[in-house]
C-alpha cells in the first residue's frame, strides 16, 4: 500500500520543517562556539548562562512579564464582567460590545503601536510603559473575552438564581458560585493571554525607548548587532518555559477545551 | 391577614421585553396548600413562578406572601424556596455545603449550622453522601440535595419547576411520596409547575390550568379531572371527543347533529373515549385503527362527525380495520363546557 | 437571562470604552490621516503611494507571498491532517500536541533558526557544499523564498488544526464508500475530502493569509529591507523616512485586506452555526 509509507513519511517531513528549526535553536545554544552555527562547536552553558547576565535582557525581559501578567490581569478585570453581562443579560448592542472588545485581534499590531506612539505618546506625553500597557491589554482582552464567555456558557444560569433565592445578593451569587466555576477558564485565559503578550513583537515595535522595551524586540536588536548563540539560548529558555506552563495548565485544567 | 390568601396574586401582568407573557392574573393560595400551576409550554406558568420568586419583574399588579406586599422585594429576601428543573446545584461545593449556603449567608455557623443542615439532608436520605461533591451524584439524589437545601431555609412558600419530569417512571413515583411527605411534615405551602396532567392530578390538593397568560380553571384534580370548564381543559385531562352545542345540536365537521337530552346552558360537550358508548347508540362509524392498551382497547372511527375515539374493554370481541360501528355519544356521560375553545 | 440594563452597561462598557479609546480613537485617526490633505479629504496619498514603482512591488509582494503561504499551507496541509486523522487517538493526540507546540514559541525565535539553517555558513549551504553542488555558499537569506519558508513555517500548524477539526467531521464512511463505488484518491479528494471540509479550508485559509499579511518578524529578519512586505515597508517609512502619511496609506491597506478576511470568516461560521 502506497498510503503505508506515504502517510508517516509526509508527517515525518512536516514535523522536521515545523520542530526541526527550533531543535536547531536548541542545540545551537549549548554550543561552545563564539558564533552561532550548526551543527554546535562543542558543548557548553556559556550562552545560557550569558544571557542572564545581559544587563539589557534582564530589563526587557521584566518589562515583558510586568506587561504580560499586568496586560492580563487588567484585560481578565475588564473582560470578566464585560462576558457576564453579555452572557446573562438581555444587552442591546452586545453584538457591537463584542464586536469592540475583539477588533484587536483583527486590527494588525503594529497599526495600534504606531497610533498610540502617534496620538498618545508623542502629543500627550503618556509614557512608553504605559502606552505598552494599554496596547498589550487591549490585545489581550479579545482572548480574555472569548475564553471567559466560553466557560460561562457551560455554566447555568440558574444556579445564580438559586444562590440568590437563598438569600445571596447579585454580586455575592457572582463571587461565591460563578467565579469557583470558571476558575478554570479564567486560568486558561490567563496563560494564553500572557504567552500572547509575552510573545507580541509588532504591538511593541513603534513603543520602545531608552530601557523600555519589550524582551522579544530586545532580542530582535541584538541580533541585529551580535551573532553569538546567546539569543539562541534565550529562544531556548523561553520556548522551554512557554511550553512547560502550557503543558501544566492542559495537564492540570483541560486548558484546550477553553481555547 | 388571612390563611386563605396566604399568598396573593393581585391582577399580576408579566412582560419579556414587548411580549407580554402574563396578563391580569388572580390567583389565591391558602396556607399549607400544595398548589399545581398546570398548562403547555408557553402558558406563562413558569413566569409566574419566576415572578413569585423575584427573577422576573412584575410590570403591575401586586403579590402579597403573609400579609406583606413583596412585589419589589428582592429575590434574596422574599423568604420564597425554588427547585429548579435543572436542580441549580453549586457543582464546586459538597452536598453539605450546598444545604448550608443559605444559612451560612444569614450568618450561621458552628454547631448550630452543622446540626441544621445534617438533619435536613438526612431529611432527605442523604446522610451518607452528606460530603460528596454534587456531580456525583445521580439525577434523583440531585433533586434530593436540592430539596433539602431549599427547605432547610423554611421558606414561607416552596415552588418546584417540573419536579418529576426529569425522573424515570420508579423514582418518580418515590419523589411524588416524598414531596407529600415533607408537605406533610412542614406544613410548607408549595406551588409546582407542570405540564403533566397525571403529576398534577396525583400530587395537587388544588390545580391551576393556564393558558396564554392567563387562569383557564381552578378546581380540586376531581373538578379539573371530571367538570372542565372549557374544551381547552378538557382536552388536556383527556376528553377526546368535543363539540360545540348549539340549540341542542352538536357542531360537526359534517353539519350539526342532534343529541338527546343536552344541557340548556352548556357551550359544549366532551367525552372520553371510553364514555363513547360503542356499538349502541344513533351514529355509526368505519374503523380506521385499532390499537391494544392492556385492559382494552382503543378504536380511531371515521365518522359523519368527524374523527371518534372510542375505547371498549378488552374482554369485548374486536372490531376489524374497516368495520362500520354504530355508535352513541349520550349526554349523561359527558362533560359540560361552559366554553368551547 | 437577567433584564436590569443598566447593569448590563456598567458590567459591558468599560471594556468597550476601554477598547474604544485606546484602540478605536487613536486607529481611525491613524487611517484618517492618509485621506487628509491642507485642502480637505482626499486620495491623493493613496495615488501617489501606488505611483512609485517599489511600493507597487511591496504591495504586489505581500499579496503573492500571501497567495502561495496559503495555497501551500492548503497542500500540505491536508495531506497532513488526513495522516493525522487516520492515527489510533493516543498518537493522534501526541502528533497534534507536536503541530501546536510551536505555536507556543516565540515567533523571533522560530524564525531565528532560519538564519542557522539559510545562513551563508548555514546547514543547507553546509550541506551542498559537500556534495559538491556548489562551491560558492548561496544566498538564501533576504530572498524571497527565504520568507516564504519562514511564514509557511509560522502559520502552518493553523491551517493543520482547522484541517483536523474539519476532517474529524467528515462522516466516518464517506471516503471508503466512495471509494468501493470506485474513485481514485484524486477523485475521493475532489469530490468528497474537498466539499465536505471546505469550512475547514476557510478558516484555516483565513488565519494563514491573515497571518502571512501582517507579520513582520519574519520579513524583518529573513527578507530584511531586499525583500519589504508591507509591515516592513510600514515600519521603514516611519523610523527611517518620519512619513506617517505613508504610513496612514499602508495600514489603511493592512486593515482592508485583514478586515475582508475576518468578515468572509465570520459570514462563514454563522452560516455554519444556522444549519
Amino acid at each position: 500500500m502506497m498510503q503505508k509509507i506515504l502517510a508517516p513519511l509526509t508527517l515525518a517531513l512536516v514535523m522536521l520543517f515545523l520542530i526541526g528549526p527550533f531543535a536547531i535553536i536548541v542545540a545551537a545554544s549549548f554550543s561552545a562556539g563564539d558564533t552561532l552555527a550548526f551543527p554546535p562547536q562543542g558543548f557548553s552553558l556559556k550562552w545560557i548562562a550569558k544571557v542572564f547576565t545581559v544587563e539589557s535582557f534582564r530589563q526587557s525581559f521584566a518589562m515583558s512579564l510586568f506587561l504580560a501578567i499586568g496586560g492580563t490581569i487588567a484585560a481578565l478585570i475588564l473582560g470578566i464582567p464585560a462576558s457576564y453581562a453579555m452572557a446573562r443579560y438581555r444587552l442591546p448592542g452586545a453584538e457591537t460590545v463584542r464586536f469592540m472588545v475583539s477588533l484587536p485581534i483583527i486590527v494588525p499590531g503594529i497599526i495600534v503601536g504606531l497610533a498610540l506612539l502617534r496620538y498618545f505618546v508623542i502629543p500627550i506625553g503618556l509614557s512608553i510603559t504605559l502606552a505598552l500597557f494599554l496596547a498589550h491589554t487591549a490585545l489581550i482582552l479579545p482572548y480574555a473575552v472569548r475564553v471567559v464567555s466560553a466557560s460561562l456558557a457551560n455554566l447555568r444560569s440558574d444556579m445564580e438564581e438559586a444562590a440568590v433565592l437563598l438569600g445571596a445578593s447579585r454580586l455575592g451569587a457572582f463571587f461565591s458560585v460563578v467565579l469557583p466555576n470558571i476558575r478554570g477558564g479564567i486560568l486558561s485565559a490567563f496563560i494564553l493571554g500572557f504567552v500572547t503578550s509575552f510573545n507580541q513583537v509588532p504591538v511593541s515595535l513603534f513603543l520602545s525607548g531608552p530601557g523600555v522595551r519589550t524582551l522579544p524586540i530586545d532580542m530582535l536588536g541584538y541580533m541585529e548587532i551580535v551573532f553569538d548563540p546567546s539569543v539562541a539560548a534565550l529562544s531556548s529558555l523561553l520556548a522551554f518555559l512557554s511550553i512547560g506552563i502550557v503543558f501544566l495548565a492542559e495537564r492540570f485544567l483541560g486548558f484546550s477545551r477553553y481555547v | 391577614m388571612s390563611d386563605a390568601s396566604f399568598l396573593l396574586l393581585d391582577g399580576l401582568t408579566l412582560a419579556y421585553g414587548k411580549t407580554t407573557a402574563v396578563e391580569g392574573l388572580n390567583l389565591s393560595i391558602r396556607r399549607g396548600e400544595l398548589v399545581a400551576l398546570l398548562g403547555p409550554s408557553g402558558c406563562g406558568k413558569t413566569t409566574t413562578m419566576r415572578a413569585i420568586a423575584g427573577l422576573m419583574p412584575v410590570k403591575s399588579g401586586r403579590i402579597v406572601l403573609d400579609g406583606r406586599d413583596i412585589t419589589r422585594t428582592p429575590a434574596n429576601r422574599r423568604e420564597v424556596g425554588l427547585v429548579f428543573q435543572s436542580y441549580a446545584l453549586f457543582p464546586h461545593l459538597t452536598v453539605f455545603e450546598n444545604v448550608a449556603f443559605g444559612l451560612r449567608l444569614k450568618g450561621m455557623s458552628g454547631k448550630p449550622l452543622e446540626d441544621r443542615v445534617l438533619t435536613a439532608i438526612a431529611s432527605v436520605g442523604l446522610s451518607p453522601f452528606a460530603n460528596r461533591k454534587t456531580p456525583e451524584l445521580s439525577g434523583g439524589q440531585q433533586q434530593r440535595v436540592a430539596l433539602a437545601r431549599s427547605m432547610v431555609m423554611e421558606p414561607k412558600v416552596l415552588m418546584l419547576d417540573e419536579p418529576l419530569s426529569n425522573l424515570d417512571a420508579r423514582l418518580r413515583l418515590e419523589m411524588r411520596t416524598e414531596l407529600q411527605r415533607v408537605q406533610k411534615e412542614s406544613g410548607v405551602t408549595m406551588i409546582f409547575v407542570t405540564h403533566d396532567q397525571i403529576e398534577a392530578l396525583a400530587l395537587a390538593d388544588r390545580i391551576v390550568v393556564m393558558r396564554n397568560g392567563a387562569i383557564e380553571q381552578i378546581g380540586t384534580p376531581e373538578d379539573i379531572y371530571n367538570r372542565p370548564e372549557s374544551a381547552f381543559v378538557a382536552d388536556f385531562v383527556g376528553f377526546e371527543n368535543i363539540f360545540a352545542l348549539k340549540d341542542g345540536q352538536l357542531v360537526t365537521p359534517g353539519g350539526t347533529a342532534p343529541i338527546a337530552d343536552a344541557p340548556a346552558d352548556a357551550a359544549a360537550l366532551a367525552w372520553r373515549p371510553r364514555a363513547v358508548a360503542l356499538g349502541n347508540g344513533p351514529f355509526s362509524g368505519v374503523v380506521r385503527s385499532s390499537s391494544f392498551a392492556g385492559s382494552a382497547r382503543e378504536y380511531l372511527l371515521d365518522t359523519p362527525l368527524g374523527p371518534i375515539k372510542a375505547e371498549a374493554d378488552a374482554a369485548h370481541p374486536a372490531h376489524d380495520l374497516g368495520d362500520t360501528v354504530s355508535f352513541g355519544l349520550p349526554a349523561a356521560t359527558a362533560a359540560t363546557l361552559r366554553r368551547f375553545g | 437571562m437577567f433584564q436590569n440594563r443598566a447593569e448590563a452597561y456598567a458590567l459591558a462598557l468599560p471594556a468597550a470604552i476601554f477598547a474604544a479609546i485606546v484602540f478605536l480613537i487613536p486607529v481611525g485617526l491613524l487611517l484618517s490621516e492618509g485621506f487628509r490633505s491642507a485642502q480637505g479629504w482626499t486620495l491623493s496619498a493613496f495615488v501617489d503611494f501606488f505611483s512609485q514603482p517599489l511600493n507597487q512591488k511591496v504591495f504586489l509582494r505581500t499579496l503573492k507571498l500571501g497567495v502561495m503561504v496559503t495555497a501551500a499551507a492548503a497542500v500540505i496541509g491536508y495531506a497532513t491532517a488526513y495522516a493525522i486523522v487516520s492515527l489510533p487517538p493516543g498518537a493522534k493526540g501526541r502528533m497534534i500536541g507536536l503541530v501546536v507546540l510551536p505555536l507556543m514559541i516565540s515567533p523571533v525565535a522560530r524564525t531565528y533558526a532560519w538564519i542557522v539553517i539559510l545562513g551563508r555558513t548555514g546547514i543547507v549551504n553546509q550541506a551542498l557544499m559537500l556534495v559538491g553542488l556548489t562551491d560558492e555558499p548561496v544566498r538564501f537569506l533576504f530572498t524571497e523564498t527565504a520568507v516564504f519558508i519562514g511564514l509557511l513555517q509560522l502559520f502552518l500548524p493553523l491551517m493543520i488544526i482547522s484541517l483536523i477539526s474539519a476532517l474529524e467531521n467528515l462522516p466516518k464512511d464517506a471516503v471508503p464508500a466512495a471509494r468501493i463505488l470506485g474513485a481514485n484518491w484524486f477523485q475521493v479528494f475532489w469530490k468528497i475530502i474537498l466539499p465536505l471540509t471546505r469550512e475547514g479550508l476557510i478558516v484555516g485559509g483565513t488565519l494563514v493569509f491573515t497571518g502571512s499579511l501582517t507579520a513582520y518578524i519574519t520579513p524583518a529578519i529573513l527578507g530584511g529591507s531586499k525583500v519589504l512586505m508591507l509591515e516592513t515597508l510600514l515600519y521603514q517609512q516611519v523610523t527611517v523616512a518620519n512619513n506617517f502619511v505613508a504610513a496612514s496609506v499602508i495600514a489603511f491597506l493592512l486593515i482592508v485586506m485583514s478586515f475582508s478576511a475576518n468578515i468572509l470568516l465570520r459570514r462563514i461560521a454563522t452560516a455554519r452555526n444556522r444549519k
